[in-house]
């Protein structure tokens, strides 16, 4: 055993088959776990987390629920980081691109207990994601031109997006509300300028989309609640006094007046600076730090609405949506770009009062109220309207929209199995193989809605064999349906994303054969 | 090769029927463990209905008829009994009263649902039917309602005394109920006349006395005494009301400051120069009319110092202190007056006005009240007296709920049966419904509708009835058309519950139904428990 004087003692090392094995073992598992919340019948589950508090979400999100997990296992790592990608890149798919991932190497699993060596299963599937690549690129419908048809594209695409999770029974509600956020866009990816207020009580029905910018924080006392063609100012400093920042800085005096005089002054600095503020000619102030009730009193004199303690999250889209700049000193009046908006005033949602900024320069900021029954749902409603907000900033983008329902994996499928039948060699058995895996998406979600998934994927290959096809599962009345008819759709760019992470993944783990973990690293070493 | 072989298995079909297994029983724990938190409460349910004691980790004893403070007390881990809690909450926020229904409501469904489960029929189309029961529910109880005026306060005061009816107060309710109204209304504002805050309503608890001694006062209650360390007035009239946020201390600089004394003329010097400060600042004070004081809390400094007591005292300035910061924007808008930061912007024109300003006796403590404001603003104060700690908390607890139930009519003007008619109509209506319906959405109706009958049935119950005989009976009157015929609780038998004056408003119903509904949907879809970090 000479390896063992080569790695520390706690390092462990595990080679060739054994760790393919481990790969596989800990990818199926992971592909496992996620594969039940595939499709509009997939189910939730609950994260219970281990630590202080005991928190618990409940989720359908596949990126949430693999972000979240312990795992100890390097090749299911690689699965949970193309989770997390694609939720970066597109927002949707998080959990299609684990179970194909999943399930190339479920296949790749057998061909190598079949005595293939891994290289040519590589090389095998690349061939194939190049074909279901250009197959699907051919089916494509692309409505860039016509708005009107373009427009119900991306009613039909949130629809499909959403119709999987928590928000599947008001979907029409949702995504009419989610087109209508990302119209607002036009065409930038910027979801910032969507902002999402969740708000509990009342029913997800409640929860609207509102032209404007909602703040949740209260207006200062004694200052008006509504103000017309509002100036506002957005700024980052402190209100109270100056203080001299050097450790142990203190003024000595003989007498309780100088000492009185120097309090006297300190108002007198404060009152400058609220001076220097309103001499911008604003009348809305908004500070990320607090305001005090000195510097609150000369507002409300001033007329001026001020708005203290607002969060970070709450400035940054502030000054995006109302064209202000973040100010912080305040001595040049004319350099400091002030916000505008048509009107402010305060409005109650639930039981809450919320500062409501309508007529912002921004058009394309809106504000997404959700209201539900507790804080899951409203976490959970807030993570779906994510994905379908994702989605849909993506296809505004790149217009092409697939159909759904495993119509695209039966596309692919098809045309890889034509290819594996023109190709010579032991390449053949792993291009079936990536056929055998993308149909098992449709298999999955048909099994999930509790239906004879055996039976609907072999009709479905039947229907596939015509030209021109638009078959699909129809998971409501559980039968084969036609896709085009029944609305469902999905973007191209996220089944591509699918297809292309999960094949890289697949090979980048299959590719591997050696696992060296080192050991963990010692705290008493440092001593 | 050990390896392989037993990990061949991982990769077949069978693997898939023993994850499904597991599945099952994650949702009959979940569902089992939701629903001993709905049986945990339900006996407090309605009129007859029991209270809880509850002993909290600090040794303190609450007893409360309150759903949504019982569940909130109850320590429950299981994440599936959580979201029964949470339920419970959000009822409270949606309408403030039926917290307790809401979960009764919950727990019968998710029983329905158990059985709907082992008839193997999929989770998610349960789901989709509940939702389309739930709708179908909605329009069925909207159609039963009755629509009030906000004129007409007997209605308003008859809702109010139902939900009074189940709590430990219920006797008081002939007290309560006109009192919950009257501060509501009062309340409202004639610009947006659907807009209730109950912030605007300050509920002040006072030990001694009794529940009746309860009382709505039309001005301001400070649950503290003037101070008079230094003999200051306890009562004045024609007040002219000052809320200031600076304090009447000797100067203290923000950056750190020290007086050098040399010698001891020059101590006298500086105790003269703090005394005239001082002085000063009351001058003005004074100069202005002021004649009532009501000083914020300060942390980092003395509010008021004995010294400054003892000159207010002098001026006959009346003087609370120690008025938290979140207190001031109610005060200021009761008084219509506007808070004073600093000592050189004290005008006249700032301050508020009330004919009479004094200090009671109340049982062992004092409290200050403020009556006779001019221009007050739209806010009232509510004196909750009592004789022990536990009835007050369970009366303010009470109140509140009082004070949703008429808002929720200023909400959405509805009145609606109660004492069970409603359900039991909504139960035969749906019975009627699903056998119109195809397949299992059917059947999962039916039990919908088969679930809600929980609710007589638990009234009936608890008022130690007899819960089948009640609810056939129930049935029975329903089915001959007596939409109203509900469970007089008081006479232990069936009558037409409108004539009893037994409503409720109709927000109440609805969102119990809903929010119930999208809960155990929530709980039925999960198929999995999985520890996270």
């Amino acid at each position: 055993m000479a390896i063992g004087k080569i790695l520390k003692d706690d390092a462990s090392e595990e080679k060739g088959e054994r760790a393919r094995m481990a790969s596989f073992v800990g990818v199926i598992a992971i592909t496992d776990l996620v594969k039940t919340t595939l499709g509009p019948k997939g189910m939730d589950k609950i994260l219970q987390s281990t630590g202080r508090g005991h928190e618990v979400t409940v989720t359908n999100d596949g990126a949430t629920i693999l972000k979240s997990l312990h795992i100890d296992n390097p090749a299911a790592e690689v699965l949970i980081d193309i989770s997390k990608v694609q939720d970066d890149e597109v927002g949707d798919g998080t959990t299609s691109v684990v179970v194909l991932a999943g399930e190339l190497l479920r296949e790749a699993e057998k061909l190598v207990a079949a005595k293939i060596h891994p290289m040519t299963i590589i090389s095998g599937y690349c061939m194939p994601a190049e074909c279901a690549h250009n197959a699907l690129l051919q089916r494509v419908v692309d409505n860039k031109e016509n708005a009107e048809k373009f427009k119900s594209d991306l009613m039909k695409i949130a629809m499909t997006t959403l119709s999987s999770k928590i928000l599947s029974q008001d979907k029409e509600h949702f995504a009419q509300l989610a087109v209508d956020a990302v119209m607002r866009l036009k065409g930038s990816t910027n979801l910032e300028a969507i902002q999402i207020i969740k708000k509990p009580g009342g029913s997800l029905k409640d929860s609207f989309l509102d032209e404007g910018f909602i703040l949740d924080k209260k207006i200062g006392l004694g200052q008006p609640k509504r103000i017309e063609n509002a100036k506002i100012l957005v700024a980052n400093t402190a209100m109270d006094t100056d203080k001299v920042k050097i450790y142990g800085a203190r003024v000595c005096v003989d007498s309780m007046s100088k000492v009185a005089e120097i309090e006297g002054a300190e108002k007198e600095k404060m009152r400058e600076k609220v001076q220097k503020i309103i001499a911008h000619g604003i009348n809305c102030f908004v500070n990320r730090q607090l305001i005090y009730n000195f510097p609150e009193e000369l507002f409300a004199n001033a007329g001026i609405l001020a708005i203290e303690h607002a969060d970070f999250d709450g400035i940054e889209r502030l000054f995006l949506v109302t064209g202000g700049e973040l100010a912080s000193t305040f001595d040049n009046p004319e350099s400091i770009k002030l916000g505008h908006c048509k009107l402010i005033e305060e409005i109650m949602i639930g039981e809450d009062k919320l500062i409501h900024f309508s007529g912002v320069e921004m058009g394309q900021a809106c504000t997404v109220v959700l209201r539900g029954a507790s804080h899951h749902v409203l976490d959970e409603a807030e993570r779906s309207l994510h994905d379908a907000l994702c989605v849909l900033s993506q296809t505004v983008n790149d217009t092409r929209v697939l159909l759904g329902g495993g119509w695209p994996e039966m596309v692919m499928a098809k045309e890889v199995d034509d290819l594996a039948r023109k190709t010579p060699g032991k390449k053949s058995h792993a291009i079936e193989a990536f056929s055998r895996a993308l149909v098992a998406i449709p298999t999955i979600i048909a099994d999930n809605a509790g239906l004879d998934s055996a039976d609907l994927v072999s009709q479905l290959r039947v229907e596939h064999h015509k030209e021109g096809c638009n078959a699909g599962i129809d998971v409501i009345s559980g039968s084969v349906g036609d896709m085009a008819e029944l609305g469902i759709s999905e973007s191209f760019k996220v089944k591509l994303a699918v297809l292309l992470s999960a094949t890289e993944a697949a090979e980048m783990i299959l590719k591997v054969d050696e696992i060296i973990s080192c050991g963990p690293r010692r705290r008493e070493d440092r001593m | 090769m050990a390896a392989v072989t037993a990990a061949q298995p991982r990769s077949s079909k069978t693997e898939s029927y023993v994850d499904n297994k597991r599945k099952e029983d994650i949702r009959q724990a979940n569902i089992n463990a939701a629903r001993a938190v709905a049986d945990a409460v339900r006996t407090s349910l309605g009129p007859k209905g029991m209270d809880k004691m509850i002993s909290t980790a600090n040794g303190e004893v609450i007893i409360t008829n309150d759903g949504a403070t019982i569940l909130n007390k109850m320590e429950v881990l299981q994440p599936a009994a959580k979201m029964l809690v949470d339920l419970s909450k959000s009822q409270d926020a949606a309408a403030g009263d039926g917290t307790t229904t809401v979960v009764v409501i919950a727990g019968a469904l998710l029983k329905q649902c158990l059985s709907l489960l082992s008839h193997g029929i999929h989770p998610t189309v349960i789901s989709d039917s509940l939702h389309k029961a739930s709708i179908k529910a909605v329009d069925v109880l909207t159609a039963m309602a009755v629509p009030l005026e906000l004129s007409d306060r007997e209605s308003l005061i008859k809702s109010a005394s139902t939900s009074l009816n189940s709590k430990v107060v219920s006797q008081y309710s002939t007290l309560l109920a006109p009192l919950a109204v009257d501060s509501v209304l009062f309340v409202v504002d004639p610009e947006k006349p659907d807009m209730v805050d109950l912030r605007d309503i300050k509920i002040v608890k006072r030990l001694g006395g009794t529940v009746d001694d309860t009382e709505l006062v039309k001005g301001l209650v400070f649950d503290k005494k003037a101070s008079h360390a230094a003999g200051g007035p306890a009562r004045m009239e024609n007040a002219k009301i000052a809320v200031i946020q600076f304090q009447i201390s000797p100067p203290k600089t923000d950056i750190e400051q020290s007086i050098v004394v040399s010698d001891y003329t020059q101590m006298d010097r500086i105790l003269k120069e703090e005394r005239n400060y001082i002085l000063g600042m009351i001058k003005k004070i004074k100069a202005t009319g002021c004649n009532v004081l009501l000083i914020q809390k300060s942390i980092l400094r003395d509010a008021v110092t004995d010294l400054s007591l003892h000159y207010l005292a002098k001026a006959k300035i009346m003087v609370i202190k120690d008025v938290e910061r979140d207190e001031i924007e109610f005060i200021t808008k009761t008084l219509n007056c506007l808070p004073i930061a600093n000592i050189e912007h004290f005008r006249a024109e700032k301050l508020g006005h009330a004919d009479l300003v004094e200090e009671v006796s109340l049982g062992d403590g004092k409290i200050v009240k403020v009556t006779g404001i001019k221009d007050m603003g739209r806010t009232t104060t509510v004196l909750v007296r009592g004789s022990n700690q536990l009835v007050i908390d369970e009366a303010e607890r009470s109140l509140h709920d009082a004070l949703c139930v008429v808002r929720c009519l200023v909400n959405k003007r509805f009145l609606i049966a109660g004492g069970g008619a409603p359900e039991i109509e909504l139960s035969r209506q749906l019975g009627a419904w699903s056998k119109v319906l195809h397949g299992m959405e059917g059947y999962c109706v039916r039990s919908f509708a088969e679930a809600l009958e929980v609710i007589p049935y638990t009234l009936a119950e608890n008022a130690g009835l007899n819960p089948i005989a009640i609810v056939t009976e129930l049935r029975n009157r329903h089915a001959q058309g007596e939409i109203n015929a509900g469970i007089n609780v008081r006479k232990g038998q069936i009558t037409n519950i409108l004539e009893e004056n037994v409503v409720q408003p109709l927000l109440v119903s609805t969102s119990a139904i809903t929010l119930a509904t999208e809960c155990v949907r929530m709980i039925l879809k999960i198929d999995d428990i999985v520890n996270v970090r």
